[in-house]
């Protein structure tokens, strides 16, 4: 009789006897971003590690043993410490701007503009998710999807509401991935055919001196602007300057790989986990997704109306499909803003002008956080 | 609370106007700067500049072979030649630094500053060159 109430004991333990539909349906879309890493290769180093957390946060498991992420001294929990308190992004930007080069935005500086209009989808999201009735808080933790940014918008919703992390991250990190299926058809319907075989003229050589300058001149107009960025764009601008210096290589060469590679390693893997069914599908969840897409879509759009408004005052004319570059999927939207101008002129190449609003679009998103966080300090 | 008494009541309709006008302002402000960085830096260059002096072009072999270069700076020329060929035809002496060193020719800082010093390379200014005609 022992035996079996024993048996029965680890039987009610097990994964199997405490799943419910929420847990099957939460492993379902792990398998999914599993199988679009590895099948269809989009965008594998976010989608890998955040599907395969999903997998692991949605095994059922006995509350109160200290084992899932939400659960005080559990080894998730420590890992997951990296997300809620905002040190993976910022670690993240460090090695990211270990690895931009601000050569092409140095070289047409106009660029900067397209980065700071698609940060319009952002404040259109604020809008739209206070309507919906979310508090503001929680609204503008959502607003910061139209950023394009993953890192930025766990940052800023680790500060603002950390109860919403695991449905922003996710949804920020599945519309990057989703860049190749939104962007294209909204750069298509708001351009025509002349206007995305504008050329872009040749980009002027740099000196070693301005691009030195430039991390140092931006941290502190960005930092003096929006000090609730220091954080991100702080350590942005200081990898940057590593990089440039080349006095510091093997330091740079770190940030850009074992550092940057290390953070996105947790990150991703922690914010997947923190899906757990039972705290991730809820109403609240669909909504961010939906606000999500408002976002990315209004970013793009922005951006690319903004570049046709610019073109009505310049004499050298910009081709309007890099204002959908202006956000800060880096390099996934400058990839294709290129793409897009190929298929309409196979001799364009707009990859380096769209990185230069690309790397723009970084700092914008960084900026708008800054600016969001200070709006809710009471 | 929803709709448009919810974006009032957070003062949202501000908000939205002046998070745009800052991001917008802020990286505006940005571009001008940089757009003037090098014409700041290429003055500051111009102050720096010690005044030139013109040197016959025959004692410009002489006096770079006189400072530890080689006799013959053809030597030097044909060595860095085909690693001239491999960069485009404008170039950062930094790269053909790293090419030497990649290659492993002996001396490259000394053997690319005889170059420079013999008239071999041109400098465009901004720390561009590219092999003299």
């Amino acid at each position: 009789m022992e035996l079996l109430d024993l048996f029965l004991q680890f039987v009610t333990n097990t994964g199997f006897y405490l799943a419910d539909y929420r847990n099957i349906i939460m492993l379902v879309i792990g398998i999914l971003f599993v199988y679009l890493a590895i099948g269809k290769e989009y965008e594998p180093l976010l989608l890998l590690p955040i599907g395969f957390g999903v997998i692991v946060g949605n095994i059922p498991f006995f509350k109160g043993f200290g084992i899932g992420i939400y659960e005080a001294n559990s080894v998730l929990h420590y890992l997951y410490f990296g997300v809620t308190s905002g040190v993976y992004p910022s670690i993240v930007f460090l090695g990211l701007g270990a690895m931009t080069d601000f050569s092409f935005l140095l070289s047409n500086p106009k660029l900067m503009l397209l980065g700071a209009a698609a940060q319009m989808g952002i404040f259109f999201t604020l809008l739209s998710a206070l309507a919906l009735g979310f508090p503001l808080n929680e609204a503008s933790s959502i607003a910061i999807i139209g950023g394009a940014d993953g890192p930025t918008s766990i940052f800023l919703t680790a500060k603002l509401a950390p109860q919403l992390i695991g449905p922003i991250a996710i949804a920020a990190y599945s519309y990057m991935a989703l860049i190749p299926i939104i962007q294209p058809p909204i750069m298509k319907l708001l351009t025509t055919q002349k206007e995305r075989v504008i050329r872009m003229p040749d980009l002027r050589e740099v000196s070693k001196k301005e691009r030195l300058v430039f991390p140092v001149v931006g941290t502190i107009l960005c930092c003096f602007l929006a000090p609730a960025s220091i954080p991100l764009l702080g350590p942005f601008f200081f990898g940057n300057l590593m990089k440039e210096s080349g006095v510091v290589e093997r330091l740079a060469q770190t940030a850009r790989t074992a550092v940057i590679d290390t953070a996105t390693i947790f990150l991703g893997f922690t914010v997947g986990a923190s899906t757990q069914g039972d705290v991730f599908l809820n109403p609240k969840s669909i909504g961010i997704f939906i606000l999500g897409a408002v976002a990315f879509s209004i970013a793009t759009a922005s951006g690319v109306i903004f570049a046709k408004i610019m073109n009505l005052f310049l004499k050298h004319k910009i081709n309007p499909l890099l204002g959908a570059s202006g956000v800060s999927a880096v390099p996934g939207s400058a990839r294709e803003v290129h793409m897009m101008g190929l298929r309409s002129d196979p001799t364009n190449y707009l990859l380096m002008h769209a990185m230069a609003c690309n790397s723009s679009g970084v700092i914008g998103s960084a900026i708008c956080a800054g600016i969001l966080w200070s709006f809710n300090m009471k | 609370m929803t709709g448009l008494e919810a974006i009032t009541h957070h003062n949202g309709w501000a908000m939205a106007v002046v998070g745009a006008s800052i991001v917008i302002s802020g990286l505006a402000i940005l571009a001008f700067i940089i757009s003037q960085l090098h014409k700041v830096i290429g003055l500051l260059e111009k102050k720096k500049e010690p005044p030139v002096v013109e040197i016959p072009e025959e004692n410009l072999k002489e006096s770079a072979s006189a400072e530890n270069c080689p006799a013959n700076i053809d030597v030097t020329l044909e060595l860095y030649r085909p690693l001239i060929e491999e960069l485009d035809e404008q170039f950062q002496l930094a790269d053909l630094y790293a090419l030497a060193k990649k290659y492993h020719l002996p001396h490259p800082h000394l053997s690319i500053r005889c170059l420079r010093d013999a008239g071999i390379l041109n400098s465009l200014g901004d720390g561009v060159f590219r092999l003299a005609a």
